[in-house]
């Protein structure tokens, strides 16, 4: 693999987490909120439509597209991130990546989630060093 | 109206307990399944010897389920209606809150058989004027040592409340 150059984009991931995959991140994570796995209490007591996919997934998310992108040629030095709007069960995220520079030590890239029709729901920026 | 008051403030100077996590590889493995990795360096110990680690590594997010341990693995009395952690409830008079910005720095990576500690602080606390009042922002950072006191992890986590 060749490293890339500024503009690149990595592949689009395609992530529709179901009701299982929300209860396993609940409980991988030890995060008891309920609005990730308790339905009649997030749209009775929250006001929601339905449970939420976790923030810090979609975070995994990023991280994943960047990793399975680049991972073969640098590891993950930082990454940031943040949510601009909720993601329901149902969504499918469409997770994607940019290169925005390349330098000597690294390589840093913009990275997003978006759901079907388009809205922005997590968005952010990584930084990848070289392996050798 | 100020929505920080010195309530709010001695709230974000408390010292937190420091929390200690021992990784196992079925902790490992659990995690990887939940965020649906298929890399075999989570699962298969040859696999990540082959990689260069001691045993099976941790996916890069792993530091995010070793805080939420540290913070809800507490006495159900501990936690409030919705499950989340009632001692990381500020004292303020607000109705909603909202994920802010995270940021993650990574060290060393962590495999299992290594014993994680974790120390949180309200690293700021601070407000603004918005659209629909005062809106209240708390930084908090935790910072994950492994036993060789080599940091594995920095994050800094910004909750907004209004």
């Amino acid at each position: 693999m060749i490293r890339p150059i500024a503009g690149d984009e990595a592949p689009i991931t395609t992530r529709r987490p179901g009701a299982v995959d929300l209860f396993m991140f609940s409980g991988a994570s030890w995060l008891l909120h309920r609005i990730h796995y308790d339905a009649p209490f997030t749209v009775e007591h929250e006001g929601h439509p339905g449970l939420l996919i976790h923030g810090p997934l979609q975070g995994v998310y990023l991280v994943g597209v960047a990793e399975s992108w680049l991972g073969e040629l640098a590891r993950l030095e930082s990454i940031s991130y943040r949510h601009s709007g909720p993601a329901f069960l149902g969504d499918e995220l469409q997770c994607g990546g940019r290169v925005i520079t390349v330098d000597d030590k690294g390589v840093d890239l913009e990275l997003w989630a978006r759901k079907q029709d388009g809205t922005l729901t997590t968005s952010g920026r990584a930084r990848m060093t070289w392996l050798s | 109206m100020a929505l920080i008051d010195d309530a709010a403030r001695s709230w974000a100077a408390r010292e937190h307990p420091v929390f200690e996590f021992e990784v196992g590889r079925n902790d490992i493995a659990r995690y990887a399944r939940a965020i649906g990795s298929e890399d075999a360096r989570h699962y298969d110990r040859a696999a990540a010897r082959e990689a260069g680690y001691a045993d099976v590594l941790a996916p890069t997010t792993f530091p995010y389920a070793i805080r939420m341990h540290a913070a809800t693995l507490v006495a159900p009395d501990r936690l409030e209606v919705d499950g989340s952690p009632t001692a990381d409830v500020p004292p303020l008079d607000t109705r909603r809150a909202m994920a802010g910005e995270t940021t993650i720095e990574l060290g060393a990576p962590i495999v299992a058989g290594d014993v994680i500690t974790v120390r949180k602080r309200v690293a700021d606390l601070y407000e603004k004027e918005g659209r629909s009042g005062p809106m209240a922002f708390v930084v908090m950072e935790f910072v994950f040592t492994n036993q060789r006191d080599e940091v594995v992890a920095t994050e800094r986590f910004t909750r907004i409340y209004r």
